[in-house]
């Protein structure tokens, strides 16, 4: 079936099968950083954000996502420009293998564009449900604080 | 990741449409609103799936001095609701904001965990405890509380109706929700939902639910009444903590065990009773 | 010391990850993130039994499943004897394990293996594999196992380095320094204690996952996301039967590993399924896989006994292991080991010491490498041992810790006694900070002040607890790592090593090694690591070896390439190399002041005259094991009616010698406490009466999230290892076998009960304190 949805910022017009994880249809689309942790809703590894609000990829069927703006890691910043928010989980040493980051950033993303000073408290409930087994959180959400700081000094795009 | 015979998919424009393509599919169809149940378990024989995100049932508002919340409503969204929010002092939101994680609380809907009605759920046992009324269409339109729906064949009922809004009464009181988890993020390993009640100096009415026992949260009536036409003390909240210990009914299951949950069940009804009753008498 | 003179540029630094940017914007960085056209599903059949034997094993249906093209299993696939446990030659693991035997040891194992088109055609082909079982009795515990009428696991005659197949022992130890006996009559204090670790998850959040394609010469290419990528070349080689020479392992950006992906477990499966087919092969475990078929953490009972002078010295040390191994040994003697290996040395005053166990299988799942390694184990006894030694002496705990640990210049019998399956190494310890960590957190999580106060908060009660650790960097006289650093003609440098960066920041920081010694800043060294066509040989990542062993080697090879370059400055300049110096990405005379950048050496050395390669490979041999130290403390608070623990505050001061990047080292700390933490309150497997673990995911068995993190303060305490590159010795291990212990000796500061069993859930809980009630 046809599905037409917004993927970070370009238009998309697609066939698609009815039963087909929104998951395996982003990473067909090459948006590798959309990861498969465990499928069931429970890591949090495959979030994007569909209308602005983090979802779990794995949980979506791809019809699900007719007319809607999909975004994933990819359509936040490069390597040559990383978002402000990148920049900070970098900085920060929030990544350590790698493999939750996408989903971490996305959340943390979602959070930010409503609230650009979230306490300590705030973010970790942010990024609840997105499971990291190398940092123990701590440079984690060291980063969305530092990311939440340079949205309040005008440092965001 | 879970490969489904799903073969069609369908985005249903109203409750009408909706029904008829279950119908159409006899029990080869499935109602999808936020999906976190239905596609995360095994395929199922799910032929066809039918999207109810657009048939109109996702608004939250007062009524008849209480609160009604479309059945497709996301717990987000109700979170972000301020007559949810104001709603018995704000016993809805305390619950969902305990329910899974943020992610899934986008997606996850109201009607979704009252369909589901898994076991160890907030959302079952706060819906009992708080007298919620389920309205739904299926040949015929129905209602009937929630507590009512649980006794009896509700997942028959779902499989060929659409539920549509759930509304919660009025109460002149106030609600406390307690849970333990194995982590902050988990479901419950047990959970209580309390209210009361206090005019002239006594407990004028009382609610009294316990959930995840293992079995789906269901009211004590007994303690209810034991709490009613007493003055609020220390000791009664003791009392009632004994009698849940005596009384509740409990088992075993692989995430703990009957004699813990006995025990616990009678101090988190303690505990929420203790919270409810300051709420309220303020 | 030499290295205090030496210039340390970008050692120290926490400068951004080699790799970071990559990552945080989500590039096609790991594993099946490359898609290789026309690549087949490889999926495996796992035993619904937890032992039996495989009668008949039909698979024609199978087979005519539309787009299945090749189908694996006993009948059709050599018999070779291995281990999966992915360790250097020779292993010390026994060879117990073939890729498909006629027989079933737990629910999971593997009994045959599907290529096809699609995940619809191999999931159809595996419900269509008829399996006649003859069902075996079975055991699930070690008392169970080691009973004399139990059935043996591994009767197989083929099987190798087996302790007891008959008895199913897998491996045991007996090492008795003194006599134990003797010491613990005639000691005037004594204390013990009895605990119990159960199955529990790495939980990595990338599963297992290879993809098998051939390159255009044909070569077999195993993309994959390991630990240990030169043992999977020799291993699969030797499984397959196919020439080391036409394998390349290729490790890209892994998702975590913790040790599980120190398994050697989809390779060889891939490959054979890749040489049936001639076509290359994708395979990845389910979340469900990965928690029963992948591997675990060594379930065990350690029991230790103390004796210790009325001074609280401790004259007598005795710790016995009962491990559980699962349906195969992987690791089975080395993980028994380091129980005792990397904790009695801890405390070296005892004369009288004993380190004695068995690991035995059972028909439940593989245990294997796990972060901490035994020494996870053996801490959580030795260190509640300790506590309640405290108490009968009457001393504070971390006065005991004070009199008895460790320090620089001294040694103990430990060290030469045990070793990873075989006699260890004799060392002296040259540089420890215990002292300073253990006065440093004290203050930092308020010891004088909190400690015995038992505060109340309604139900809550709180208490301060306390551990110690130590670890190991490497594997004396296993691990050997090599390095080949290269000058490009623009003055940058690659640098190519086997190193295997799992996510702990090791590329970045064996770049950190190279640039300090070459005065330059990390982006001049391009780091390519863990490709064996490219790479030059290291053991992998494993008992805390990279920062210490690698980096040696890196050390090495660019103090060589250091020469080299000053070699070159020194004939263009006409000056003798003594009075050169090489900073800030130039090399500049003493003497005359003349200077010659980087760039310009490698261009007059590339193009103009006497022309060669500025390169060299360097290797390092572990020669011995400099242990990392820590001391742990946290403030818990005990919902004394329901049994519920918060650990409300987590203070770790660690002494990694010379921290090359800091936050990565904090990171590690942080991440291992959790991990640590997460054991202590919620983690365990659970299973069914017939064997099967009935919470293999994420919903039923938890993690941690951000929500459930304490407040965590890791602290970094500097030594100067004189044999680490630029004085450092790991971290990457030692922080998780810190809060078992712990948190238990807090719950007994705040309610006066000893939690023994892990994890400690609010039913435990309160079932002890209602038996003291």
């Amino acid at each position: 079936m046809k599905v037409t949805f917004n993927l970070n910022g370009g238009p998309q017009y697609l066939d698609v099968e009815p039963g087909e994880p929104l998951l395996w249809l982003l990473r067909q689309l090459g948006m590798k950083s959309v990861k498969e942790g465990c499928a069931t809703g429970d890591c949090g590894a495959c979030t994007v954000l569909v209308d602005g609000r983090a979802v779990r990829s794995c949980l979506m069927l791809a019809p699900q996502i007719q007319g809607k703006k999909v975004l994933t890691l990819e359509g936040l910043g490069t390597v040559d420009d990383p978002h402000p928010l990148q920049k900070a989980f970098l900085d920060s040493g929030a990544v350590q293998c790698g493999f939750c980051t996408p989903g971490m950033v996305l959340v943390a993303y979602e959070l930010l564009l409503g609230n650009d000073n979230p306490t300590r408290d705030e973010v970790a409930e942010a990024i609840s449900g997105n499971l990291c087994r190398c940092t123990g959180y701590v440079k984690i959400v060291d980063a969305v604080l530092l990311a939440a700081q340079w949205k309040r000094e005008g440092r965001w795009r | 990741m879970h490969r489904t015979g799903i073969r069609r998919f369908h985005l249903a424009r109203d409750v009408e449409e909706a029904l008829s393509l279950l119908s159409a599919y006899g029990g080869g169809g499935a109602l999808l609103a936020g999906g976190v149940d239905l596609l995360r378990g095994p395929p199922g024989q799910v032929e066809g799936m039918i999207d109810i995100t657009g048939i109109g049932l996702s608004q939250v508002g007062e009524a008849r001095g209480g609160l009604a919340v479309g059945a497709t409503t996301t717990l987000t969204e109700i979170l972000k609701n301020p007559a949810a929010s104001a709603y018995v002092g704000g016993i809805l939101c305390e619950v969902l904001r305990q329910v899974a994680v943020p992610p899934l609380r986008n997606m996850a809907t109201l009607g979704g965990a009252l369909v589901s009605a898994h076991p160890w759920g907030d959302i079952p046992t706060s819906l009992v405890a708080l007298g919620a009324e389920v309205r739904w269409r299926g040949e015929r339109e129905g209602k009937a509380p929630a507590e009512e729906l649980y006794r009896g064949e509700f997942r028959g009922l779902f499989r060929s109706a659409v539920a549509t809004e759930i509304l919660f009464p009025p109460w002149n009181g106030a609600f406390a929700y307690e849970k333990i988890g194995r982590a902050r993020y988990d479901i419950a390993l047990l959970n209580s939902c309390c209210g009361v009640g206090i005019r002239d100096g006594v407990v004028a009415w009382a609610r009294v639910a316990v959930g995840a026992r293992p079995d789906r949260g269901e009211r004590l009536p007994w303690a209810e009444q034991a709490l009613v036409g007493q003055k609020p003390r220390e000791s009664l909240w003791g009392e009632i903590q004994d009698l849940v210990q005596g009384q509740v009914e409990v088992g075993d299951d692989r995430r703990a065990g009957a004699v813990w949950r006995r025990h616990t069940a009678g101090v988190l009804v303690r505990r929420a009773l203790i919270r409810a009753a300051e709420k309220a008498g303020r | 010391m030499a290295v205090e003179t030496r210039q340390r540029g970008a050692v120290g630094q926490s400068v951004t990850k080699v790799d970071g940017p990559a990552l945080v914007t989500g590039k096609p960085v790991f594993t099946l993130d490359l898609d290789v056209p026309g690549t087949l599903v490889g999926k495996i059949l796992p035993s619904p039994h937890p032992h039996a034997e495989i009668v008949a094993i039909d698979t024609s249906e199978a087979e005519a499943v539309p787009g299945v093209r090749a189908i694996l299993h006993h009948g059709n696939v050599p018999r070779i004897p291995y281990t999966t446990a992915g360790q250097g030659w020779p292993e010390p693991s026994p060879y117990d394990t073939v890729l498909f035997d006629r027989k079933v040891r737990f629910v999971g194992d593997r009994v045959a293996a599907v290529a096809a088109e699609t995940e619809e055609a191999a999931d159809e082909a595996l419900a269509k594999i008829h399996v006649e079982y003859r069902v075996l009795p079975t055991v699930f515990s070690p008392e169970e196992a080691l009973a004399s009428d139990a059935p043996p696991l591994h009767n197989e005659p083929d099987a190798e380095g087996i302790y007891d197949a008959k008895r199913n022992i897998a491996a045991a130890v007996d090492i008795p320094v003194g006599d134990i006996a003797k010491g613990l009559a005639e000691a005037p204090i004594v204390a013990g204690a009895t605990c119990e670790i159960p199955y529990s998850q790495h939980a990595a959040l990338e599963p297992h996952c290879v993809i098998a394609y051939f390159d255009e010469g044909g070569r077999l290419v195993l993309r994959t996301s390991t630990q240990v990528p030169f043992h999977v070349r020799r291993i699969v080689a030797r499984v397959v039967g196919l020439d080391p020479a036409r394998i390349r392992v290729v490790k890209p950006r892994i998702g975590g590993g913790f040790g599980s992906k120190q398994e050697v477990l989809l390779e060889p499966v891939a490959a054979l399924l890749a040489l049936r087919t001639g076509r290359s092969v994708r395979m990845a475990c389910t979340r469900q896989e990965v928690f029963v078929a992948s591997r675990t953490r060594h379930p065990m009972r350690v029991t230790v006994r103390l004796g210790a002078g009325k001074d609280g010295v401790l004259q007598a040390l005795d710790m016995e292991v009962l491990s559980n191994t699962g349906a195969y040994g992987a690791h089975a003697l080395t993980v028994l080991s380091n129980v005792g290996s990397k904790t009695l040395p801890l405390y070296n005053k005892a004369r009288h010491l004993r380190f004695h166990g068995k690991a035995v299988y059972t028909n439940l799942p593989v245990a294997g490498a796990y972060r901490g390694y035994g020494a996870t184990q053996g801490y959580f006894a030795l260190e509640v041992a300790m506590d309640a030694l405290a108490e009968n002496l009457g001393m504070d705990p971390i006065e005991l810790r004070r009199r008895n640990h460790i320090r620089v210049g001294e040694t103990s019998p430990i060290f030469e006694k045990i070793g990873e399956g075989r006699e260890g190494t004799a060392q002296i310890i040259r540089s420890c900070a215990l002292a300073d960590c253990l006065r440093i957190g004290a203050e930092r999580i308020g010891w004088k002040e909190n400690r015995g106060r038992r505060c109340e908060d309604g139900p809550w009660v709180h208490g301060l607890g306390m551990a110690c650790a130590m670890q190991g960097s490497g594997i004396t006289g296993v691990d050997m790592a090599a390095a080949t650093l290269v000058m490009q003609d623009d003055g940058s440098f690659r640098l190519l090593v086997g190193a295997t960066d799992l996510g702990t920041g090791s590329d970045t920081i064996l770049a950190q090694i190279a640039a300090a010694e070459l005065g330059v800043p990390v982006d001049r060294v391009l780091v390519y690591s863990s490709d064996t066509d490219f790479t030059p040989f290291d053991t992998g990542a494993y008992a805390s070896s990279t920062t210490y062993v690698s980096g040696n080697a890196v050390l090495r090879a660019a103090q060589d390439v250091r020469q080299q370059i000053l070699d070159v400055a020194a004939a263009a300049v006409g000056e003798r190399t003594e009075v050169l110096e090489l900073t800030d990405g130039a090399v500049q005379s003493r003497k005359t002041g003349k200077r010659l950048t980087l760039s310009e050496i490698g261009h007059r050395a590339i193009y103009v005259v006497d022309q060669r390669q500025i390169a060299a490979t360097a290797s390092f041999l572990c020669p011995e094991s400099p242990p990392p130290f820590a001391a742990f403390f946290c403030e818990v608070a005990v919902d004394r009616e329901t049994g519920v623990v918060r650990v409300e505050r987590f203070v770790v001061a660690a002494d990694c010698g010379v921290a090359i990047h800091p936050k990565a080292a904090e990171g590690q700390l942080e991440g291992a406490i959790l991990q640590g933490i997460g054991h202590a309150l919620c983690e365990e497997m659970l299973f069914s009466k017939s064997g099967r673990c009935v919470n293999a995911g994420f919903f039923d068995y938890k993690i941690p999230s951000s929500l459930d993190v304490p407040g965590i303060k890791a602290i970094l305490v500097p030594s100067e290892e004189p044999t680490g590159p630029w004085g450092a010795k790991s971290i990457s291990e030692i922080g998780i076998n810190g809060p078992l212990p712990a948190i238990s000796n807090a719950i007994y500061d705040a309610v006066g009960v000893r939690m023994i069993r892990a994890p400690f859930t609010p039913e435990r809980v309160r079932f002890v304190l209602g038996a003291t009630a």
